[in-house]
C-alpha cells in the first residue's frame, strides 16, 4: 500500500524583518526556511508503517512526500526522501502562487487520485500561518473519513480500519476508530523523527523528484491560485508591540523590582 | 453587506457547554453592530443527542434563535457535523457563520469549507466591516504579524474564531427555539470516551494563584531543578510549558497550555525562558499580572506579560532568590 | 679476577650445551623446541591474519625506515612508559633490558650452536667473550628478576587504582563484569617469568657444583655472580658433585620446558605486547585525534547508497592499525586514569573500550573462518560490545590517546563508532536538535546568520569585513565568541587589544560558520565537510596574511583538519599572537595584578597543539602569580564541553568534570584566579564556580580580559591620536 505524506516549507521570520512594499507579505530576505515540524511527525509515523510492515514480511509500503511550492521547496522533499520516504512530488506553476490552504488541498487531491494510497497523514498545522486546514480540506475533496489532531496511532499496513487518539484541550484523549482509506492530521510528539544525517541528505540528492504538471494532473485555473482560495490576503502589517513594562537595570536591580511586585502581590 | 443571518455553532463537550460558544455570540453580537443592518438574526446551532437540554444555557441577550439538532452522537462527530451544517446552509443560506478554532473545529470545518465553496479563515482574533466586506485578522508567521483576510465573492464565510478573544457577559433573554431535523448521516468514524490526562496525586495547576512557568530556555533537565527551589522559596506552584513536559522533566500534570491546564486561577504568572508561543498563551494570556523573562527581547511572550525583563533567567533566578533569602 | 693462565686453555672456558645428554635427549629437545616455534609462529599468524582482516590504513604506510628508527628510540628510552609513573618505567627498564640481554645471550648461543658452528664450524663463545658475557648476563637476570618482584609488589600490595580493573560500562551481575580472568594471566604472565628466571641461575649454580672439579669452572665462577653465590651456598649446605648433576639435569628440563611453553604462548597471551606494541608504535600517528580521517570515497559515492558502511559498525569495520591498536594494549591503566568522562561517574572507561573490542576481535577474527554478519557487530550490550551511552560519554579529549604508552588510538575509534549511530539518528534529541540548527543556520545558537558580527557594533571603531577588503590578519572568531553573551565580553576585549597594537584585522562576518570541530567530533561528517568546505570557499575568497582565533576548536580544526579539504593557512591562537605582539613592543602590558591564579590549559590548546608556555608567559607578564593546578599542561583535565558533551544534556545527580575540576583548583591554597584562554572554558568553569559554591572565592577570567586590564594606557591614547 501507498502512504502519502503532503509537506510543507515553512518560513520563520528573522528578528529585523520588513514588510513588503505592497503590504501583501513579508520581504523575502528576511524569511529562513525549514521543514514544517509537524509534518516531521507526519513522515515519521509513516516510515513506522512502512518498517513495521518490512519487519514482519508482509506487503511493501511506498511512503510518497509531496510538497507544493517552486524548486528550492525540494531541499524539504530531500530531508524526506533521506529519511527513508521512497518517492518525492513537487507540483508547482506560477499561478498558484496566492492559494490559500483550500486551492492547495484541490492541487493535493489531484495527486492523491493519481497516486491512490491507502492513507494520508498531513501535518496538523504548520509553523508558519497555523491555519490547521490543508488536511481535513483534503479529505472533503476526496471524500473520505478524517481525523485531525491525531498524538497516537495502532495501524497496520493493509487494515481497513485505524484507531487514533486525537488530542483535545486540556491533555483530554479520545480514540476514534476510522475507516480507511482515511486522511489522519498528526499532532506533535506521536514519536521521535528521526534525524538524516547530512550524507543521507546528500545521497538523496541523486534520488528523482517528480514534477507533474497542473495539466496532467487535471487542474483547471479556477481551482487554484486567488480563484480557489476561501480568502484573500488583503494586509499584512506588524501589530503594536506589546504592552509589557521593561523593567531595567543590573540583574540584581531587576530581581529586586521582581521581588518587589511578588511581595505586593502577596500582601494584598 | 447585509447580514441575513449569522450561525454561530454551539460547541459542547460531556453534556456542558464550553465557554467559546458565548464568545462567539458576543463577536455575532459585534459583527451584527458593524452592518448597517441591525435586522439580521443570530441563530446559535447546538448539535447532538442532547441538543435540547443544552438549548436552555443558550438562553442569552444576542440570540434571536436556537437550533437544535438532534442526532445519533451524544458527543462531536466530524462527519455527523458536517452534514448537519451543510444541510443548515442550504437552508438559512447565512451570510456569516462563526465556529471556535478548537480540536473540534479542525475536525470538520475545512471540510464543510472545501466542500461547499464558503470563505474560510481559521483561529481570527478580529472581525470587522469596512466598506461594506468582511474583514478578518489572524496572525502570521508564527504570530510575528497580523494578516487581515478579505472574502470577495463568497457568500457565506465561516470564520473559526481563538478562544478568549471576545468577552461577552450573558444576560438572559428569551430567543425562539425551534427542532430541526437532522440529515441522517452514516460518520465512517467511532468517536470513543474521553480520557483525562493522568495527573495523579500531582497539583491542578487550574486551581493556584501563583505559578513560576519554566521553557525551553531551562536547556537541560539538570537544571529544572533550581527553578522547583525557587518555586518554593517564593511560594509559586512550578509549571512548564509544552517542550518541557513533552521531554519528560516535569510531569504533564504541569503543563500550562491549550493541550495542557488553563491557569484559570492564576492572578500572578511569572514566565521565565518561555517565548511565548500561541499554544502555551492559551493557557494564561488571561492571567491579571503576567511578568515574562526572556533573554529574547522579541520574543511573543511580552506581548501578553504586563512586565518585562530581557535577560537571563539564570542570573534573575540567583538574584530573585537572595532576595527572599 | 683473573683468567687461569696456561693450566686452561680458552677453548675450554666454556659451556658445553646437552652436556651428558642421550642423543636421543637432545633430538627430542629440539623437537620440542621447533614444536615450540612451530606453535609460536602459527599463534603470530594467526594474529596477523586478525588484522588482516580489518580494512585498509593508507596513513600507516610509508617512511618504514623512519617510523622504524623513531619507535626503537621510543622503546629504548622507554620515554613513554615512564610518563605520570616513573617507578613503573624504571621497573619495566629493568625487565625489558634484562629480558633483551637474556634473549640476545640465547640467540648468540644458538647461533653458534645450531648456525655457524654446525654449518660452518666457526665457534667464538669461549675464553673472554664467554667469561664477560656471562656477567652480563647474570646482571640481565638480575635485573630481570628485581623489575618482576616490584611488578609483584606494586600488583599485590602498592595496588594503584589504575590497576584494579573495576569498569563503569557494565554493572556487576555483567558476564564481562569480572576480570578475575585477566588477572590471572597477569600474575601467571610475572610468575612464569621470575621462575625461568630463577631456575636459570639455580641451573647455573648447579652446573657450577656439578662441574667443580673441571678446570676453569669453579675458578671462573664468579664472571657468574649470582650463580656462584647460590653454588657456594649449596656446597656449603652439603650438596654433593653427583647430586648436583642430578638437579641440573631435572632443572634444565623444567627450565627449558617451561621457556619453550612461555615461547609457544606468547601470541596467545599478553606477552603478545612485545611486538604488538612495537607494531602499533611503529604505525603511530601523532596528529591520530587531533586530525580524524575523511570518510572513505565510497562512502561519498550516492551509487554506492545505503551499503556503503559509514564508521564503525562490525569489528571488520576497523582499520589493521586499529585492530593492532586493540591488540597492543597492555592494561596498564593511564587512560582510564585520564579520562574526565569516567571521573565524572559516566559509563566509559577508554581501556574497557579497547579491552571490550579486543575481546570481540578475538572471539570472532581468530577463526578460521569469519562468522556471519550477525555476530560481528561491534555496538550494543553485549559481551565486546559498546553501548551507544558509552559512546556519547567521550569528550574527545584526547588524555587517553595522549598518555597510552603504546599509541592506541581511542579517540579516533570512538568517532568512528559514533559517526555509525549518526547515521542511525541514535543519539540525544538536543543533539539531535543541534546538529539540525547548526545545518540550518551555521551556528549552533539557532541565531540568524547576520547576526554574528553583531557584537561588533557595541565598539567605538569599526571592525573590517575581511570578504570586502584585504587586511593582515584575518580573525576566526567562532560560534561562542560570536553569540554567547558573556563571552561577547571577551570577544570585544580581543577586538580593542588588536586595535590599541594598531593591528590590521577583519572578520569574515556571516561568511563564517561554525568551524565543525566538534560536529566532526560527534561523528556527522557530512555535516562537518559541508561546514569546512562553506569555510573554506570562504577564506579562500579573502586575501590575508595570517588566521587568528580565539577559540581553541576552531583552531585545532582549521590548522590540523581543513588541510584535508584542500584549506592551508597559518593559523595562530590569541596567545602566542598577543606574546608576539608584546615581545614585539607593539603592544606594552603592565603588571598590574597581584593575584594568585592557576591557569587550565585548554584540550585543544595545549594537549592537542602542544602550546603551553604562551599562555602563561601573558599571565606572568600582567603580574599574576601563576600556580598550576597537579594536572597541567599535557595532563590538563578536560572541562567536559568536547566532543559535542556542551550539546548533551548532563545526566542527573552525578559530578561534572568541570566541579571536579574547580574543587581541585581549590586546593591551591590561597587561590584567587582560575584563567582559562577558551570560549567554552569560560562557559563550563563559571557555571561550575557557581554550582560547587566557590562564587565570591574564586574568580573565573578569561586571560584576554586579564591582559586588557593590564594595557598601558598610553597605547589606545597613541593610536587614537594617529
Amino acid at each position: 500500500m501507498k502512504i502519502l505524506v503532503p509537506v510543507k516549507r515553512v518560513a520563520a521570520l528573522e528578528d529585523d524583518f520588513r514588510i513588503r512594499d505592497d503590504g501583501l507579505d513579508v520581504e523575502d530576505e528576511y524569511l529562513s526556511f525549514d521543514l514544517n515540524e509537524w509534518d516531521t511527525f507526519a513522515l515519521e509515523q509513516a516510515m513506522l508503517i512502512k518498517e513495521a510492515a518490512t519487519a514482519q514480511a508482509g506487503a511493501a509500503v511506498e511512503v510518497v512526500a509531496v510538497t507544493i511550492g517552486p524548486d528550492d521547496a525540494d531541499e524539504v522533499l530531500r530531508a524526506c526522501l533521506a529519511k527513508g520516504a521512497d518517492r518525492a512530488i513537487r507540483v508547482w506553476a506560477d499561478a498558484i502562487t496566492g492559494s490559500d490552504p483550500i486551492a492547495i488541498a484541490r492541487i493535493l487531491a489531484a495527486v492523491a487520485r493519481r497516486e491512490s494510497p491507502g492513507l494520508i497523514f498531513a501535518g496538523a498545522q504548520s509553523a508558519d500561518q497555523g491555519h490547521a486546514m490543508t488536511g481535513v480540506a483534503l479529505a472533503a475533496l476526496l471524500d473520505w473519513p478524517h481525523v485531525a489532531v491525531v498524538t497516537a496511532l495502532d495501524y497496520g499496513a493493509g487494515q481497513d480500519r485505524a484507531n487514533a487518539t486525537r488530542e483535545l484541550e486540556g491533555g483530554v484523549l479520545q480514540d476514534v476508530d476510522v475507516a480507511c482509506p482515511a486522511v489522519l492530521t498528526i499532532q506533535l510528539g506521536i514519536n521521535k523523527p528521526r534525524y538524516a544525517s547530512l550524507r543521507a541528505i546528500k545521497q538523496a540528492a541523486a534520488k528523482p523528484i517528480e514534477t507533474p504538471t497542473l495539466s496532467e494532473l487535471g487542474i483547471g485555473a479556477d481551482a487554484i491560485g486567488p480563484a480557489g482560495s476561501a480568502s484573500r490576503v488583503r494586509r499584512v502589517y506588524i501589530p503594536e508591540k506589546g504592552r509589557a513594562q521593561l523593567i531595567e537595570g543590573s540583574a540584581a536591580e531587576k530581581a529586586a523590582r521582581l521581588a518587589q511586585i511578588i511581595r505586593e502581590y502577596k500582601a494584598a | 453587506m447585509t447580514v441575513g443571518t449569522i450561525l454561530v455553532v454551539a460547541e459542547h463537550r460531556g453534556g456542558e457547554l464550553r465557554p467559546v460558544t458565548f464568545e462567539l455570540i458576543a463577536a455575532a453580537q459585534g459583527v451584527r453592530g458593524r452592518t448597517g443592518n441591525p435586522g439580521g438574526r443570530v441563530a446559535v446551532a447546538v448539535i447532538g443527542a442532547k441538543a435540547a437540554a443544552l438549548a436552555d444555557a443558550l438562553k442569552v441577550d444576542g440570540v434571536d434563535e436556537i437550533l437544535t439538532v438532534e442526532t445519533p452522537q451524544a458527543e462531536f462527530d466530524a462527519e455527523v457535523t458536517e452534514g448537519v451544517l451543510g444541510a443548515l446552509l442550504a437552508e438559512l443560506t447565512p451570510a456569516l457563520v462563526l465556529i471556535g478554532h478548537g480540536v473540534d473545529a479542525m475536525g470538520y470545518a475545512a471540510a464543510l469549507a472545501a466542500r461547499h465553496g464558503l470563505g474560510f479563515a481559521t483561529d481570527v482574533f478580529k472581525v470587522d466591516v469596512q466598506a461594506g466586506a468582511l474583514v478578518a485578522t489572524r496572525g502570521g508567521y508564527g504570530q510575528k504579524v497580523n494578516v487581515e483576510l478579505d472574502f470577495p465573492g463568497k457568500a457565506t464565510v465561516m470564520l473559526a474564531l481563538r478562544a478568549g478573544t471576545f468577552k461577552l457577559e450573558p444576560a438572559p433573554a428569551a430567543p425562539t427555539v425551534r427542532s430541526v431535523a437532522a440529515p441522517s448521516v452514516v460518520s465512517r468514524a467511532r468517536f470513543g470516551a474521553f480520557v483525562a490526562p493522568n495527573s495523579a496525586g500531582d497539583v491542578d495547576m487550574a486551581s493556584v494563584d501563583f505559578i513560576l512557568s519554566v521553557g525551553r530556555g531551562v536547556g537541560e533537565e539538570d537544571k529544572v531543578e533550581q527553578f522547583r527551589e525557587l518555586a518554593q522559596t517564593i511560594g509559586a506552584t512550578l509549571g512548564c510549558s509544552r517542550p518541557i513536559a513533552d521531554s519528560g522533566w516535569l510531569p504533564k500534570s504541569r503543563q500550562v497550555g491549550q493541550s495542557g491546564k488553563t491557569a484559570s486561577s492564576c492572578k500572578l504568572y511569572i514566565a521565565m525562558g518561555i517565548s511565548g508561543a500561541i499554544q502555551h498563551l492559551a493557557g494564561m494570556k488571561h492571567v491579571d499580572t503576567v511578568v515574562a523573562v526572556n533573554t529574547d527581547a522579541n520574543a511573543s511572550i511580552f506581548s501578553v506579560a504586563k512586565y518585562g525583563i530581557v535577560g537571563d533567567m539564570f542570573e534573575i533566578a540567583e538574584e530573585l532568590k537572595k532576595q527572599f533569602a | 679476577m683473573a683468567v687461569e693462565s696456561a693450566a686452561v686453555p680458552p677453548e675450554q672456558i666454556t659451556r658445553i650445551l646437552f652436556e651428558d645428554f642421550a642423543p636421543a635427549a637432545v633430538t627430542l629437545f629440539y623437537l620440542i623446541g621447533f614444536a615450540a616455534i612451530g606453535a609460536f609462529l602459527w599463534g603470530c599468524w594467526v594474529q596477523v591474519r586478525k588484522y588482516r582482516r580489518g580494512q585498509p590504513a593508507p596513513e600507516a604506510a610509508g617512511d618504514l625506515a623512519g617510523r622504524f628508527l623513531r619507535m626503537a628510540g621510543t622503546v629504548l628510552s622507554h620515554r613513554t612508559v615512564e610518563r605520570r609513573d616513573p617507578a613503573a618505567g624504571r621497573a619495566h627498564r629493568l625487565i625489558f633490558y634484562g629480558f633483551a640481554l637474556l634473549f640476545i645471550g640465547t640467540s648468540i648461543i644458538t647461533l653458534q650452536e645450531d648456525i655457524l658452528g654446525a654449518l660452518f664450524g666457526v665457534k667464538f663463545w669461549y675464553g673472554g667473550f664467554y667469561l664477560w658475557s656471562s656477567l652480563v648476563l647474570d646482571l640481565a637476570g638480575v635485573a630481570l628478576i628485581a623489575g618482576l618482584v616490584y611488578m609483584m609488589i606494586r600488583r599485590g600490595w602498592i595496588r594503584p587504582p589504575k590497576l584494579d580493573y573495576a569498569r563503569p560500562d557494565r554493572q556487576p551481575g555483567d558476564p564481562d563484569y569480572d576480570r578475575s580472568a585477566y588477572r590471572r594471566e597477569d600474575w601467571a604472565f610475572l610468575w612464569t617469568l621470575v621462575i625461568i628466571g630463577l631456575t636459570g641461575f639455580v641451573l647455573e649454580a648447579a652446573r657450577l657444583v656439578w662441574l667443580q672439579d673441571r678446570p676453569g669452572v669453579w675458578s671462573t665462577r664468579n664472571w657468574s655472580p649470582v650463580g656462584a653465590a647460590l653454588a657456594e651456598a649449596m656446597r656449603a649446605g652439603g650438596l654433593s658433585a653427583g647430586a648436583a648433576g642430578l638437579l641440573r639435569s631435572g632443572l634444565w628440563w623444567f627450565h627449558g620446558l617451561l621457556a619453550l611453553a612461555f615461547i609457544a604462548l606468547v601470541p596467545r597471551t599478553k606477552v603478545k605486547h612485545i611486538f604488538t606494541a612495537m607494531g602499533s608504535l611503529m604505525v603511530r600517528d601523532p596528529l591520530a585525534a587531533q586530525r580524524l580521517p575523511k570518510l572513505p570515497d565510497d562512502a561519498q559515492d550516492a551509487a554506492a547508497g545505503a551499503s556503503a558502511a559509514v564508521g564503525y559498525a562490525k569489528i571488520t569495520d576497523l582499520t589493521w592499525k586499529h585492530l593492532l591498536n586493540l591488540d597492543a594494549c597492555t592494561k596498564c591503566g593511564r587512560c582510564h586514569e585520564a579520562c574526565p568522562a569516567r571521573a565524572g561517574g559516566a559509563p566509559l572507561s577508554p581501556r574497557d573500550l579497547i579491552l571490550s573490542l579486543r575481546e570481540h576481535s578475538n572471539r570472532t577474527l581468530e577463526s578460521t573462518l569469519i562468522p556471519g554478519e550477525a555476530d560481528l557487530d561491534i555496538h550494543g550490550g553485549r559481551v565486546g560490545q559498546i553501548s551507544s551511552e558509552t559512546l556519547w560519554s567521550c569528550r574527545t579529549c584526547m588524555a587517553c590517546v595522549e598518555i597510552c604508552p603504546v599509541a592506541v588510538e581511542h579517540v579516533p575509534i570512538i568517532v568512528q563508532m559514533r559517526r555509525k549511530l549518526v547515521e542511525d539518528g541514535e543519539m540525544d534529541p538536543l543533539l539531535q536538535k543541534t546538529l539540525q540548527t547548526i545545518h540550518k543556520t551555521g551556528n549552533s545558537f539557532g541565531e540568524s546568520r547576520r547576526k554574528r558580527g553583531g557584537w561588533a557594533k557595541a565598539l567605538p571603531f569599526p571592525v573590517k569585513d575581511a570578504r570586502k577588503e584585504p587586511v593582515d590578519v584575518l580573525w576566526f572568531v567562532g560560534d561562542y565568541a560570536s553569540f554567547d553573551p558573556r563571552n561577547q565580553k571577551v570577544t570585544q576585549a580581543f577586538a580593542r587589544l588588536l586595535h590599541a597594537a594598531g593591528v590590521d584585522f577583519g572578520i569574515l562576518y556571516d561568511g563564517e560558520s561554525n568551524a565543525g570541530n566538534d560536529v566532526r567530533r560527534v561523528g556527522e561528517e557530512g555535516l562537518y565537510e559541508h561546514l569546512a568546505g562553506s569555510n573554506i570557499a570562504a577564506l579562500g575568497a579573502a586575501s590575508f596574511k595570517r588566521i587568528v582565533t580565539t577559540d581553541p576548536h576552531s583552531l585545532n580544526t582549521i590548522r590540523n583538519e581543513y588541510p584535508q579539504f584542500g584549506g592551508a593557512w597559518t593559523v595562530s591562537h590569541y596567545t602566542s599572537f598577543l606574546l608576539e605582539l608584546v615581545n614585539q613592543g607593539r603592544l606594552k602590558i603592565d603588571a598590574r595584578h597581584a593575584y594568585r591564579a592557576t591557569y587550565h590549559d585548554p584540550c585543544h590548546l595545549g594537549r592537542f597543539n602542544k602550546e603551553f608556555d604562551a599562555p602563561r608567559e601573558l599571565l606572568r607578564r600582567t603580574g599574576c602569580e601563576l600556580v598550576d593546578m597537579a594536572r597541567s599542561r599535557d595532563n590538563s583535565f578536560c572541562c567536559g564541553a568536547g566532543g559535542g558533551r556542551i550539546w548533551i544534556p548532563d545526566p542527573v545527580g552525578k559530578e561534572k568534570p568541570a566541579q571536579i575540576r574547580v574543587r581541585e583548583a581549590a586546593q591551591i591554597e590561597g587561590l584567587e584566579l582560575f584563567v582559562v584562554a577558551c570560549p567554552k572554558d569560560l562557559t563550563m568553569f563559571e557555571d561550575a564556580v557557581k554550582t560547587t559554591g566557590f562564587e565570591g572565592k574564586i574568580v573565573v577570567k578569561e586571560l584576554l580580559e586579564l591582559i586588557e586590564e593590564c594595557v598601558v594606557a598610553q597605547q589606545v591614547e597613541e593610536v587614537a591620536a594617529a
